[in-house]
């Protein structure tokens, strides 16, 4: 595999140029959302680990320092342009 | 040397003569020749031993389809023979084998088969269980083709490159030829990738159409939009046209090997053939050869394969190559061709008029010859005739096998196709593409159709579709000879003896028959079960006949056979060459030289090097006790320093640190520490700020390259406005430490350094002999200490300045160990050493750091720090001191009563208090002053080592020293 | 002498009909789920038990791993279980009578720095506080135990010293797998191989089915043992998330050789270990690639990588070649360790995963323990660390010192 990653500054490059950076999840929750335990676990240690296409974030490390969201299918690991995913 | 010299189609220079030394001897050849060419036209007929069954192995095939003739080139093992270039005074040696393969003491293992059934090592040598230690020395023994010493160096330079083209054609025959001339009309730059050293592929062999190869070539080498790379083998291929390879030098080169990584638009795998074994008995006794194998060695070598031939074949391929070596002069006596009919009649008619007899429907059934071959036997493929002929060589084959490897590393499946045979690739990546004699055809116009078809494909891919040449070009391919009708021939009557699916391994039809019995029904557990398919030449031999064999006798015959899957490396790569040039990644502070001039013993810490101690001593005493009583100077330009400024500079301040930044004074430092989700310390340092919503701070020199993008990270959903500027390497910084560190500084300081106009835990921007500096009073190592950040580019005139005014008081380097100590003495933690991964900040002390009342800033692990403030049970950092001050505990040994309580983090004898201390995690229970604690070291098992928890710091506890 | 073993090979394991109930349910024909099954069998006499596998046997990390077996980990918690399982080889080779080729040939890891033989030391005391030989050597020893070793000062990394374990070594990972399918079936359970797990079946909190692409199957127990797959089987079954992160890791062999490597040797400062095989071949495996995938492809920059290492560490090695690289899939945990847990939030629902990379060496013992789990219904208590729960409870396992660099938070 070889993945080529969409910088939304930079373009297409080498995914190795970049640092993976969870699913995307939605902005964290406010503090007293997070009181209990279940729900901070939740946001914070668990995923879906989808098989296919998911959202997810990236940061373009040996690049232009920003962190940004795509698709990808994570069963080929190729990424899913934007028209393609929907958006 | 005894060659064909007067063909035109040779690839050697005869008169360019060449001499190795094989088994002691010298041997002759020619510029151009292989090793195993030059052997073989030196007589030499056996080149190695088996791997279990000791066999003799000849030349079979010239591709390196199996190990038959790897052997050990001036020390380096398992060098294949038939794809690397003789060079003079090379030494070559065969391999599992004492002496000359021709004469094998092992060579009794051969008869031993009946009882080393498929598997057998699962069912063996574990009864009684004391004889598996034993049997393992034997099997390690016996396992294993080349030898390397553990003392062996590399000769040779090794390099790499990195190369970006519109089209990568993979394979220099007519079809890829075709096809980067296609893609070179449409103005694309191509590269061209060959593993011979010449381009002609299919071609370059064949007496009728050398010469067009030779033209096609003429025209790709003099393209400039064409970048050709013979020698170079394809290794692998990854999504995204991602192409690796390795290029052999050519002997004037300046690498001996070359690693090519290559990222192309788009892709043509023009591979072609290889050829499929024939199976039957004896299938691989020296004597036996592929059809292309024997036709090769005397077109392109010039060399005479034998001198009395039987050819057992199975497509037009193999009457060619026998009606043009019994032109070239060989005597052969007869043709069994597997088809009962289909041949071309022209190929049988000229058989016939040379007087060869051709046997349709017949083929090989046994070998015989000790060691090489003396006799075949044919058999009529329904078994009920056989026919027996003395002579030195068997040509044989069964068919072709297409090279898809580049096609199904980067994801394409493979289809059996019942037209040809061939287990095809379909459903290709995007922008790859197959061409050739790959997909069946074997018209050379449609061979060279197929590839300008893909290549103006890949054109397309590259420049936008243009429909209309891609139809035009697919025209002009269906107008010609379609993919050729393959045979299905698998297996003829074979009654006796082994019939080798895999030469490599030793396998045999019968293994792979016990296989089946035993439960394996997929041709990918019957390759692990009986190791068909994972030596050397990996799927070279067995790769199309496993699965045809397996779905021939498995129990669903009418299931199409599925291969195995091919894995990278495509051909067997040096180590050496995949290291290439083998980049280290590594940073100097600007005072790396300075540092070890002064006897600087310098270790990697992360991506810098550091000096960890200055001289012999392991301790650095002598470094210690000067911080303490006079000055100390050392380098710590590896911390992390950022600037970050903005509008929402405070917003972002407050998420990531747990302190309330908004307190920071201009002329004050704040120190304060980040936590992650889980409430964990990850990192300390100081704070300052320099202007309106513009601050200045430092991190661990380990989060140096993390800090940034982390910050980033927690603030990525909000649109917050401000900005980062990672100065680590921009500035330099001293640390100046130690009771005379003021008098030093004031000797060369603009600026008034007394302990009112700059206190402990101030900042100040001044200079020093008109080098601008920041400065601040901080005390890591427990004295009064300046911490001097200055541009990098100043750093080494400054150290130089600071050095001159301390010599009066004593100044000298110290390094990481004197760093260390001194701060552990003062309690003083850094993280990741007195801190685990599951190291909360209230667990080392630090709580207090935690502005609980920020909360719409919505710290980061502020969740997490308000469930764990009062957990029970949590392991603390606490100060212990040993019982005997001569003992003392290393780091990393255990606290221990019945169970494990805690861990050392850090202790040391301190010289300055005359006694054992250090710093430990251990269970909350524990962590009152004044506990006892029992340290187990892991020396000696009944061992224990008293220690107490103490109060920290254990030095200058009031904090004096630093507010000097 | 050897014997001639019976020239028609009876099947190592028999095929089952396929019944529409079972006692339990087992999914993944991996490891962990074919060990649990046999245990079932062996210690709690339960044989009405379905392994169901997706592919064939052995598909997944169970027939790609690189079978390295130690037990000097680096907690209480762990060690136990690890030392178990190193006793358990020679024990089951002998019961289910196949051999599962223990090679005790002792591991070496490398320290490269006074922080890295801190922590080695830290896994020795803990090793030999609990019974299990391990110490700390000097780098003179490192070379004379693995003699292709560069101690000198010229590497990248120069050897400080190392953590020299004898009891570890590597084992035939297939023959365990094969040979627990022996085992499992020769006491009734059936393997159905081919079948693919599609639905948990859950009424009032409790387990009542399993659906198959072959069929529905009525059980009250069901073990989630699908390695790489069970967190997103977790979820798309059950709607339950899992901290787990799944990366593809990737491992390669060279040609084979005669015997150069006396020992595994492993280093973490360069995300490389290497062992030779009973067949001679040095395999040799690394660090995963940094993002999650399903794809089990490799990637040029971890063969290179490799390279790079190796002949940094074993410099003779740059005269032999790469012969064969594949991948395999490693459901990493945020704390190194894995999860073993049972009846939570389902009654009879039973999980078995997060097994990353390290999860040979600890599959048979596991499978004891998740046996008697699932059958008594009661947690043992050597697998009571290893619940989902210590992830909410903030208290992660401490398997792994220093912070993981695959989540972003960290
Ligand atoms: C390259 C590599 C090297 C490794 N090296 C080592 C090592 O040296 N030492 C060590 O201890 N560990 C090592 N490991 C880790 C070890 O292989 C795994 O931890 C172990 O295999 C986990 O076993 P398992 O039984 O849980 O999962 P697996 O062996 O992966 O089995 C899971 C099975 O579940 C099946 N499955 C998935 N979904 C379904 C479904 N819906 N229905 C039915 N079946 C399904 C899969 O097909 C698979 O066969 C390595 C792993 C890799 C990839
Ligand atoms: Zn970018």
């Amino acid at each position: 595999m070889a993945l080529t990653i969409t910088c939304p500054i930079c373009g297409a490059r080498n995914g190795y140029e970049f640092r993976y950076g969870g699913e995307e999840k939605g902005p964290k929750p406010d503090e007293a959302a997070l009181r209990s335990p279940e729900a901070w676990c939740d946001y914070i240690h668990f995923n879906r680990c989808k098989a296919g296409a998911q959202e997810e974030w990236w940061f373009h490390r040996d690049g232009c320092g920003a962190w940004f969201t795509i698709h990808r299918d994570t069963v080929t690991n190729r990424e899913i342009p934007g028209k393609e995913a929907g958006i | 040397m005894n060659r064909l010299n007067h063909l035109d189609t040779l690839k050697i220079r005869p008169d360019e003569s060449v001499t190795i030394e094989y088994l002691g001897k010298p041997f002759q050849g020619a510029a151009g020749d292989t090793i195993a060419t030059l052997l073989y036209g030196g007589g030499v007929r056996i080149f190695g031993r088996s791997l279990k069954y000791h066999r003799p192995r000849g030349l079979y095939s010239l591709n390196g389809e199996c190990s038959n003739t790897l052997m050990a080139v001036d020390g380096e093992p398992n060098v294949r023979g038939e794809t690397t270039e003789a060079r003079n005074g090379m030494v070559v040696e065969p391999q599992n084998v004492k002496g000359d393969p021709a004469r094998d003491l092992m060579g009794f293992m051969d008869k031993l088969s009946p009882v080393l059934p498929a598997g057998f090592y699962y069912k063996m040598f574990h009864k009684p269980a004391s004889l598996w230690p034993k049997a393992i020395k034997g099997i390690r023994k016996a396992a294993g083709l080349g030898k390397i010493s553990p003392h062996f160096t590399m000769k040779g330079s090794f390099d790499e490159i990195y190369l970006n083209a519109d089209v990568c054609v993979i394979g220099g025959g007519p079809a890829g030829m075709a096809a980067a001339l296609a893609a070179s009309q449409a103005g694309l730059r191509v590269i061209l990738l060959e593993s011979r050293p010449w381009l002609g592929g299919f071609f370059d062999y064949r007496p009728g159409l050398y010469d067009r190869g030779r033209s096609l070539a003429d025209r790709v080498e003099t393209d400039p939009n064409i970048r050709v790379f013979t020698r170079t083998s394809v290794i692998g291929s990854y999504t995204d046209n991602l192409i690796t390879a390795f290029c052999r030098g050519d002997g004037s080169d300046a690498f001996d090997e070359r690693y090519l990584e290559i990222r192309a638009k788009s892709v043509v795998t023009s591979t072609g053939c290889i050829e499929r074994p024939l199976l039957f008995a004896h299938n691989e006794r020296p004597g036996v050869m592929q059809i292309s194998c024997a036709h090769r060695l005397i077109r392109t070598w010039g060399i005479l394969p034998g001198t009395s031939a039987v050819f057992s074949i199975g497509d037009d391929l193999g009457l060619e190559a026998a009606l043009d070596l019994a032109d070239l002069g060989m005597e052969i006596q007869c043709v069994a061709d597997v088809r009962e009919d289909g041949q071309n009649e022209a190929l049988a008619d000229r058989l016939a008029e040379k007087g060869i007899p051709l046997f349709r429907g017949w083929v090989a059934a046994a070998s015989d010859g000790d060691p090489k071959v003396k006799r075949v036997s044919l058999t009529a493929i329904n078994g009920v005739r056989s026919r027996e002929f003395e002579c030195d060589l068997i040509v044989a084959g069964a068919g072709q096998t297409p090279v898809t490897g580049p096609l199904t590393l980067a994801g394409a499946k493979q289809r059996f196709d019942r037209r040809t045979g061939f287990f095809l690739p379909v459903d290709l990546p995007r922008k790859m593409h197959a061409a050739g004699r790959m997909l069946g055809y074997i018209d050379p116009d449609a061979i060279e159709a197929s590839g300008d078809l893909a290549g103006v494909k890949a054109a397309a891919d590259c420049n936008g579709a243009d429909d209309s040449k891609i139809r035009e070009a697919e025209e002009r391919l269906g107008d010609l000879q379609g993919p050729a009708r393959g045979t299905k021939f698998i297996i003829g009557p074979v009654k006796t003896g082994k019939t080798f699916i895999c030469f490599d391994e030793d396998t045999t039809v019968k293994n792979v028959d016990q296989a089946i019995a035993g439960g394996f029904d997929v041709p990918e557990l019957i390759k692990r079960f009986t190791a068909a398919g994972t030596g050397p030449g990996q799927g070279g031999i067995p790769g199309h006949n496993l699965p045809l064999y397996v779905g021939l006798t498995g129990q669903s015959p009418d299931l199409d056979p599925r291969p195995t899957t091919v894995r990278p490396p495509l051909t067997p790569t040096l180590i050496a060459a995949y290291a290439g040039s083998n980049h280290d990644m590594s940073k100097r502070t600007p005072m790396h030289e300075e540092q070890v001039k002064a006897g600087g013993r310098m270790e990697r810490v992360g991506v810098w090097h550091r000096a960890r101690r200055f001289g012999d001593d392991a301790a650095a005493a002598a470094e210690i006790e000067n911080v303490r009583n006079n000055v100390g100077i050392l380098d710590a330009s590896t911390l992390g320093k950022f600037r970050i400024f903005g509008p929402d500079v405070l917003k972002a301040l407050d998420r990531v640190y747990v302190g309330s930044m908004s307190r920071v004074k201009s002329d004050r430092m704040l120190y304060s520490a980040m936590c992650n989700e889980d409430g964990c310390i990850i990192d300390d340092g100081v704070l300052v700020k320099r202007g309106e919503n513009d601050y200045y701070f430092t991190t661990s020199t380990g989060r140096a390259g993390s800090s940034a993008e982390w910050i980033r990270y927690h603030t990525r959903y909000e649109n917050w406005d401000f900005h980062i500027v990672n100065l680590t390497d921009a500035f330099g910084v001293i640390n100046l430490a130690g009771p005379n560190a003021r008098k030093t500084l004031e000797k060369v300081a603009d600026a008034d350094l007394s302990n009112d106009a700059f206190p402990f835990m101030g900042y100040r921007e001044f200079s020093i002999k008109e080098i601008p500096v920041r400065a601040m009073r901080l005390g890591f190592v427990g004295e009064l200490s300046f911490e001097l950040h200055v541009a990098s580019s100043w750093m080494p005139a400054l150290w130089k300045i600071i050095e001159e005014a301390g010599a009066e008081f004593g100044i000298r380097h110290f390094g990481l160990e004197a760093q260390n100590v001194l701060r552990m003495e003062k309690g003083h933690l850094i993280i990741g050493s007195e801190s685990e991964q599951r190291t909360t900040l209230h667990d080392v002390g630090l709580g207090f750091l935690w502005h609980k009342e920020k909360r719409e800033a919505d710290t980061v692990g502020a969740a997490a720090l308000r469930h764990t403030e009062n957990q029970e049970g949590r392991l603390k950092l606490v100060g212990i001191e040993a019982q005997d001050p001569q003992q003392t505990p290393r780091d990393g040994s255990i606290i221990v009563d019945e169970k494990i309580r805690g861990y050392v983090a850090t202790a040391r004898y301190s010289r300055t208090l005359e006694k054992s201390v250090g710093m430990a995690l251990v269970e909350s229970e524990l962590a009152d002053i004044g506990t006892q604690l029992e340290i187990f070291e892991g020396e000696k098992d009944d061992e224990r080592l008293a220690a107490t928890v103490v109060p920290m710091p254990f030095y200058d506890p009031e904090g004096r020293r630093l507010r000097m | 002498m050897l014997k001639k073993p019976s020239a028609t090979a009876k099947p190592l394991w028999k095929k089952a009909p396929f019944k529409s109930s079972y006692d339990a349910v087992i999914i993944g024909g991996g490891l962990h789920g074919l060990a649990t099954a046999y245990f079932l069998a062996r210690d709690h006499g339960m044989t009405n038990i379905a392994v169901i596998e997706k592919r064939y046997i052995g598909f997944g990390g169970a027939g790609r791993n690189t079978a390295i077996v130690r037990a000097n980990q680096r907690t209480q918690e762990n060690v136990p279980l690890y030392k178990e399982a190193l006793e358990l080889w020679p024990v089951l080779t002998r019961e289910l009578d196949f051999n599962l080729m223990f090679y005790n040939c002792g591991n070496l890891n490398l320290a490269h720095s006074d922080a890295a033989l801190k922590a080695m030391r830290t896994n020795v005391a803990t090793a030999r506080f609990h019974g299990v030989q391990s110490r700390v050597v000097d780098p003179k020893e490192c070379k004379e135990l693995v003699p292709a070793l560069d101690i000198s000062e010229r590497p990248r990394y120069p050897i400080f010293g190392g953590m020299y374990h004898p009891p570890g070594g590597i084992v035939r990972h297939d023959a365990v797998v094969w040979g627990l399918a022996k085992g499992a079936t020769a006491k009734g359970i059936h393997i159905h191989q081919g079948t693919e797990v599609t639905g948990i079946g859950v009424s009032n909190g409790k387990v009542v089915s399993v659906e198959t692409d072959k069929g529905k199957i009525a059980t009250n127990r069901v073990l989630n043992a699908a390695g790489g797959y069970s967190a997103a089987l977790s979820w798309n079954l059950l709607g339950m998330k899992l901290p787990i992160s799944v990366l593809t890791i990737q491992a390669m062999v060279t040609q084979p050789l005669k015997p150069l490597l006396h020992h595994v040797v492993s280093s973490g400062a360069y995300h490389c270990y290497a062992n030779q095989t009973l067949k001679g071949e040095i395999a040799t495996g690394s660090h995963m690639d940094p993002w999650p995938n399903y794809t089990t492809q490799t990637t040029a920059r971890y063969i290179k990588h490799q390279a790079e290492a190796l002949i940094e560490m074993m410099p003779c090695l740059s005269g032999i070649k790469f012969m064969r690289t594949w991948g395999g899939l490693a459901d990493m945990t945020p704390d190194m360790a894995p999860i073993m847990d049972g009846n939570h939030p389902h009654e009879g629902y039973y999980l078995d995963c997060g097994w990353g990379y390290f999860g040979f060496k600890s599959s048979t013992v596991t499978g004891k323990y998740m046996a008697q789990y699932m059958a008594t219904g009661q947690c043992p208590e050597i697998l009571a660390p290893f619940a989902l729960r210590r992830f909410q409870e903030h208290r992660l396992m401490g398997e792994t010192a220093a912070l993981v660099n695959y989540t972003p938070d960290n």
